[in-house]
């Protein structure tokens, strides 16, 4: 590859300015001309039937212009995907506190309350269940009573090898499965055996801006819907199919500026988007709804808890051989995405290892905590915080340094995945690992603070996570983006994608990308807000899939793109194309003859030569088994490795982390800003995981519903973090390059946990390490949890830990 | 009522109702909709705004509250030219942004801690900022863009 002048150089945001002068308008900011304010009627109470709904009385209310419930919609406004269980607006049942139910608009936000506190709405209240091993005892009540009766119906998965079949059975949404051999004969044969139990917690996005929508009808009987959601074309489909519209009356625009998401911005925005949609159709006038901060941690699904069972065996040597995992997700009320978060938990719950036999159940189960779906890392932390904290505890009964154990045992190039792939290329896992321990002084440290006088009471400790991480979606499904470039106002060039930028950077990586396969300054590009009447359907913008997807989409329609300039500028010289040499914007001739790309452009309108280019990348086809649980999960996996020095004060529980760092495989580097603001914001959200967040639902009421008692990291909380990068290259990604975001978190949350192991002596296995845990080794309430003996699971009164 | 104030340096004249928060009235009345609202309760510190030189939180007080004082919006932090002052350069030099959701209440924040610190530690600016919530960012690269500004104040070459 010749050198590259434009990727991997330092290079400031391109969105920077507009935000640190307060210019850059989110939804929040937006008005409309007549513009109504809604609001939405929640439940109350986590599970009950409705027997009462009559939004008349709130028509009634001076100021209120519309109120709608499910009636207003198609089929009673019921959607989802991969599971059809969801609604707009709650249909004859609700299934967690906080499900909505109607929406008023009114005059004024006083108006609207009013509309809604006028709504006559009767709840029978059912039987709920908060605990994902009782939703699967036979009595449990039943959250999808219609889905649980039609598990023995034939589904067209033989048909269609990419979909997850989806078999409820009860309160169990799915099972997802990982096999290779047969792991408890082999767990016999083991001389060091680790069997567990450990849990995470639910965890909110809390993205600053919260949700919000603006909804303006168009004289053609058509909506136009303004929202910061993270996939605009699949909002489109779901409003399509919910307000019963043909799709080129449904537009989606998104806002320039997106505050924040993480993975927490699609079906809560397909409800508030939905909603606002129908208000203004059935107002005639445009509607802004915005979810105030409790609204929105009440009404958004959240990071699934899991409670998981392990059993890991080695060799006495500490070559690792076994492992059987089973694992319990909490779905919530809804399947949302976790049927999807379970199966990337699934292949990723062993750990980055090579293992003779394994066996991994990940189960997804409803229940009436609120509901779970897509955040960051999509299942991988979950399993990965456990699984990182079981190999050192079987690293200390095989008495070897955790980092050597690592290194024996982890997956190298040319190694095959317990699943049966091969690792072909772009596997820096070891390279990691090693510069993580050379950087963090690992050795030294560990020695030191073994060293320690057992009485004292301000403890230090240094733990290390490491990880690997699938790329974009994977076997989920279909993995393609569409691209254009064209020219716009003032010469300048527009990146059109239908990926989102919420915040993650991807206008900067596109533009970096078109800049730098055209040969031209980063200033000719301009990347256009995501619009459905305009860009090009790149699938969602999840799985840290946009610079793999949109990067390549990118680099191909700026390859096309420099040909029509190279072939214009080459028509204008006399010359033929190849004798053309290309210095930035100049073209010159053998002559000596030379253009500027603006002479290049004034001469192809003349000649009606578009300047512009559209391309389509698509994702090497792979296959997984889901049956079999075996195949090609990912094409290629991000690595990493993650070291944490933690001080903890044995007298308060109380754990501060002195400074992490973090040494990630990413391929090439594209936005190198971008990338290391992505790592270190990753490991404020893997801090917050392993030490402050608990989404903490009481018999399914969420208690915790603001930042004065959800906390999510401060300034001064975080560590000193140093960021490397082992840039090893996939041949298929842009330049190189795999993916950032999404795996940052990763191996925080268990650095710290192995951290705090070191310095007390007592491992806490059950997030968050909050000072109670530190401190007791419990929770101070007692706590019911789940014990697993010989594969029966059963309920027992016990401290935690 | 009527709310006579000063802001970013303008007189200027307002009626609002008496129970208006001073972030809606700058946010609706005013269209300043740099300051941004997060949580209403004063714990994220989007709505941060200066007021007679103190960084408030505008969610938790009430428009009347102002009359006859001073307030400086993110609207009213500017270089002499009406760009970026020092201090928000360095915001975008350093990479301090992402989202940016939550960046004019940050540079609000930092706006105080610097003219009241001059040359803030690491440890000061953490806590100066630890009012004001970033979920993207992980905060080190704010850290990084104040300590930056307070350097090239102090006429260091950098």
């Amino acid at each position: 590859m010749s050198e590259l002048k434009t990727v991997g150089k330092p290079t400031l945001r391109m969105d920077a300015l507009e935000k640190v002068l307060g210019t850059a308008r989110f939804t929040h900011d937006l008005k409309a001309p007549g513009m109504l304010v809604a609001k939405v009627l929640r439940s109350p109470v986590p599970h009950g039937e409705i027997v009462k709904l009559d939004v008349a009385p709130a028509l009634e209310v001076p100021g209120v212009v519309a109120a709608i419930t499910s009636e207003d919609y198609v089929d009673h406004s019921n959607w989802g995907f991969p599971v059809k269980d969801d609604y707009m607006l709650a249909y004859e049942r609700v299934r967690y506190v906080g499900d909505p139910i109607a929406a008023v608009a009114a005059e004024s936000e006083e108006a609207a309350q009013a509309g809604i506190d006028a709504i006559v709405l009767e709840i029978k209240e059912l039987p709920g269940v908060y605990n994902v091993h009782e939703a699967l005892e036979e009595d449990a009540p039943l959250l999808h009573p219609e889905l649980a009766a039609s598990e023995n119906e034939e589904t067209d998965a033989e048909a269609d090898p990419q979909y997850i079949e989806v078999q409820a059975q009860g309160n169990l949404s799915e099972t997802l499965i990982v096999r290779q051999g047969d792991p408890v004969a082999a767990l016999e044969k083991c001389e060091m055996v680790v069997d567990q139990h450990y849990s995470v917690a639910h965890q909110e996005h809390a993205y600053l801006e919260t949700e919000a929508a603006l909804a303006t009808p168009t004289p053609d009987g058509g909506v136009i819907v303004y929202l910061g959601d993270q996939s605009p074309f699949i909002t489109q489909s779901n409003l399509t199919m919910t307000l019963g519209l043909p799709a080129d009356k449904v537009r989606v625009v998104q806002p320039k500026y997106i505050g924040g998401s993480f993975g927490g911005k699609s079906d809560n925005m397909y409800e508030t988007g939905g909603q606002a949609a129908m208000l203004a159709l059935r107002s005639g006038r445009p509607v802004k709804l915005v979810l105030n901060r409790e609204e929105s941690m009440l009404g958004s699904y959240k990071r699934d808890a899991m409670t998981m069972h392990y059993r890991l065996g080695a060799d006495a040597d500490g070559t690792l051989k076994a492992a059987k995992i089973d694992c319990w997700s909490d779905s919530g009320a809804y399947a949302s995405m976790t049927p999807f978060t379970g199966w990337r938990a699934s292949i990723h719950a062993m750990g980055p290892y090579r293992y003779d036999a394994c066996d991994v159940d990940v189960r997804g189960v409803y229940t009436n905590n609120g509901y779970s779906g897509a955040f960051r890392g999509f299942g991988s932390p979950e399993v990965q915080a456990v699984s990182e904290q079981a190999v050192d505890e079987l690293a200390e009964k095989c008495g070897i340094d955790p980092m050597d154990f690592r290194l024996k045992n982890c997956i190298r190039l040319g190694d095959t995945f317990p699943y049966g792939q091969k690792l072909e290329e772009s596997a820096g896992l070891d390279a990691c690992l090693e510069r993580v321990r050379e950087l963090s002084d690992w050795d030294k440290k560990r020695a030191e603070y073994a060293a320690q006088p057992a009485d004292a009471e301000i403890r230090r400790g240094i733990g290390v996570g490491c990880f690997f991480h699938g790329c974009s979606q994977g076997a989920e499904g279909a993995d393609n983006a569409t691209h254009i470039i064209r020219l716009g106002a003032n010469n300048r060039f527009e990146v059109i994608s239908g990926l989102t930028d919420y915040g993650q950077g991807s206008r900067t990586v596109f533009c970096l990308i078109a800049a730098e396969a055209m040969g031209l300054p980063l200033e000719r590009f301009e990347w256009i807000q995501n619009d459905t009447d305009v860009s090009k359907d790149c699938g969602p913008t999840v799985a840290s899939r946009s610079t793999m997807l949109g990067g390549n989409a990118t680099r191909v329609a700026a390859e096309r793109l420099r040909e029509q300039i190279r072939q214009t500028a080459a028509l204008l010289l006399r010359c033929e194309e190849d004798q053309l040499t290309q210095e930035d914007e100049e073209f010159k001739a053998p002559d000596g003859n030379s253009v500027t790309l603006d002479d290049v452009i004034s001469y192809s309108r003349t000649l009606n030569i578009p300047m512009s280019a559209t391309a389509y990348w698509e994702m090497p086809h792979i296959h997984w088994s889901f049956s079999e649980g075996r195949g090609t999960p990912y094409v290629a996996y991000h690595f990493g490795a993650q070291v944490a020095d933690v001080e903890v004060d044995t007298r308060t529980g109380k754990t501060k982390v002195l400074q992490i760092w973090a040494v990630h495989d990413v391929g090439r580097v594209v936005f190198p800003e971008g990338a290391v603001g992505q790592i270190i914001g990753g490991i404020a959200q893997g801090l917050g995981y392993g030490l402050l967040e608990r989404v903490d639902f009481q018999e399914g009421q969420l208690t915790n519903p603001n930042f004065d008692t959800y906390l999510i990291p401060t300034a001064a909380d975080m560590p000193p973090v140093t960021v490397e990068f082992v840039e090893d290259l996939l041949s298929f990604g842009p330049y190189g390059a795999k993916n950032v975001a999404e795996p940052s978190m990763v191996p925080t949350t268990p650095a710290i946990l192995n951290g705090i192991y070191q310095a007390t002596g007592e491992r806490v296995r059950h997030t968050p390490a909050n000072l109670e845990r530190v401190l007791l080794g419990r929770d101070l309430k007692d706590s019911v949890v789940t014990v697993c003996r010989d594969g029966i699971c059963e309920r027992a009164r016990c401290d935690i830990g | 009522m009527q709310i006579q104030f000063t802001l970013n340096g303008q007189a200027t004249t307002v009626d609002a109702p008496a129970d208006m928060t001073l972030l809606k009235m700058l946010r609706e009345e005013l269209d300043l909709t740099g300051t941004k609202c997060g949580c209403e309760i004063g714990e994220c510190g989007a709505c941060s705004i200066i007021l007679d030189g103190e960084v408030v939180n505008s969610c938790l007080m009430l428009a009347a509250q102002v009359d006859g004082r001073e307030v400086i919006t993110i609207e009213g932090i500017r270089g002499e030219d009406g760009g970026p002052n020092d201090l928000q350069e360095a915001f975008i030099e350093a990479g301090a942004v992402q989202c940016g959701f939550c960046t004019p209440g940050m540079i609000v924040a930092a706006t105080v801690l610097l003219e009241k610190h001059g040359y803030p530690t690491r440890e000061q600016i953490a806590e100066g900022i630890s009012g004001n919530l970033c979920r993207c960012t992980g905060y080190q690269q704010i850290i990084d863009a104040v300590e930056l500004t307070a350097r090239r104040r102090a006429g260091e070459e950098i």
